[in-house]
């Protein structure tokens, strides 16, 4: 394991699953740089929780805020109730209820549904790519190889960024095929671990960035104007996001 | 089955988990059986930010009648993350409101961080103690790293929760709290070697 102040802070934060936390300590025990900057951090921890106060609030606070709940309670709710004849206030809500749960519907499920659709299709290209021999078209660390490869493959021309320097080499690139049309699949290396991130236009309606995680898989999307991203592994949450972060982040 | 009945069973279910409705008792005796345990820490967030026990009071006060209006909203779930948002966002939206009032008085960093006042930095070289230097630092940093290490050190919330009451990803978070512990430690470096000149 190399030296990485990231996971030290992240074990020091108590965030990384069992194994990762396992190897780092292991670092830690053997690499007096890091374990001096761990002790650092303990140290600071210390200091920060016996310097900074802890504001309980003040005595009278919560008898103030329930009595200003009731009082809203009664004044905003309650009136109003009284002068609306029953039938007409049981119609109304029946029609609000219509109202939330089909905006509901079309707002919250719809996207997330096409979300989980999408992460479906993406654990699958991911470990198809893994299963076959079929990993790269492009085996390229070169950015500047791989993406002018994709000219005339695709109807779009994909970022593409390496990331060697912060650990997450760039191996190469293909073409895949995903909801229905071609995108441009690229593959990066962390350790032993592969991540592939699929990407191509998917307009100007964005989907929410979100996280997924399947069979001890795990994906994160989110997108770039007009572009989509997807990144796909079997590395942790942390480091996946980690990894999103520096694509999102690089111009 | 047909379509309006079967959104009739929808009705029902939506129904059924909905906490009970807002403005009848047992809205309210479940909104402070769930809610108001929370009051300490959502004060000690808005303390934190606002650096000012006046305002952190009306901001506790007023984002708790927003949390009750919005407490139809509420899933479930993380209640103290779900409150700790609306305190964030009542903090902000205060502030706004401030910059607007306080005509030609510019609301930033400079002006109201405390080691902008000569008084205070002076105040500072006296107290002196590595305690005093450390509050001063974390009082001095930036809201956005402020808010997240308040959040980390002193209400020990996981990477997730904090990214939901700050709307960030985790990776965010993560990179933010690491900046802010780095700027902790400069800072403190920094006033230690002034205050012992």
């Amino acid at each position: 394991m190399n030296c990485s102040r990231d996971l030290i802070e992240a074990y020091l934060d108590e965030e990384l699953d069992a194994g990762l936390g396992a190897s780092v300590e292991e670092h830690l025990s053997v690499c007096s740089s890091c374990s001096e900057l761990y002790a650092r951090f303990l140290e600071q921890r210390t200091d920060i929780k016996s310097a900074a106060p802890y504001y309980k609030a003040p005595a009278d606070l919560e008898q103030s805020i329930r009595d200003s709940l009731r009082k809203a309670g009664s004044s905003e709710f309650k009136p109003a109730a009284a002068r609306m004849p029953w039938r007409w206030l049981a119609i109304a809500a029946i029609v609000l209820l219509a109202i939330s749960v089909s905006w509901n519907i079309a707002t919250m499920t719809r996207r997330p549904a096409e979300n989980d659709l999408i992460a479906r299709n993406v654990f699958a290209d991911h470990i198809r790519s893994l299963i076959g021999t079929h990993l790269v078209d492009v085996p390229s660390t070169d950015q500047h190889t791989v993406k002018p490869w994709f000219n005339g493959k695709l109807d779009f021309s994909p970022d593409v960024k390496d990331f060697a320097a912060q650990g997450f080499p760039l191996i190469g690139g293909r073409v895949d095929y995903l909801m229905d049309r071609t995108v441009a699949a690229l593959v990066y290396g962390r350790r032993q671990h592969v991540i592939n991130v699929f990407t191509w236009p998917a307009g100007p309606e964005k989907i929410p960035e979100d996280h997924f995680s399947r069979n001890g898989y795990n994906a994160v999307h989110w997108s770039r104007g007009p572009m989509t991203f997807w990144a796909v592994s079997d590395l942790g949450t942390m480091e996946l996001d980690q990894f999103k972060d520096l694509y999102v982040v690089s111009r | 089955m047909n379509a309006a009945s079967s959104r009739m069973i929808e009705l029902e279910k939506t129904h059924l988990v909905k906490p009970p409705s807002i403005g009848s008792v047992p809205g309210l005796q479940l909104f402070e059986e769930l809610i108001l345990p929370h009051l300490n820490a959502a004060y000690n967030l808005a303390r934190w930010l606002t650096r000012n026990d006046d305002d952190a009071r009306d901001i506790v006060q007023e984002a708790y009648l927003r949390a009750f209006r919005f407490f139809a909203n509420y899933r479930g779930g993380d209640g103290k993350s779900w409150l700790l948002e609306i305190v964030r966002n009542t903090c902000y939206s205060f502030q706004q409101r401030e910059k607007r009032s306080v005509k030609n008085v510019v609301f930033d960093e400079a002006v109201h961080a405390p080691s902008a006042s000569p008084l205070d930095a002076e105040e500072a070289l006296v107290t002196a103690g590595k305690h005093a230097i450390m509050r001063k630092c974390i009082e001095d940093l930036p809201e956005t790293f402020r808010e997240i290490l308040i959040m980390r050190e002193l209400e020990e919330m996981s990477y997730r929760q904090i990214a939901d009451v700050a709307g960030l990803a985790t990776g965010t978070v993560m990179s933010r709290l690491s900046r802010a512990r780095k700027r902790l430690e400069e800072c403190a470096k920094a006033r230690s070697m002034e205050s012992g000149k």
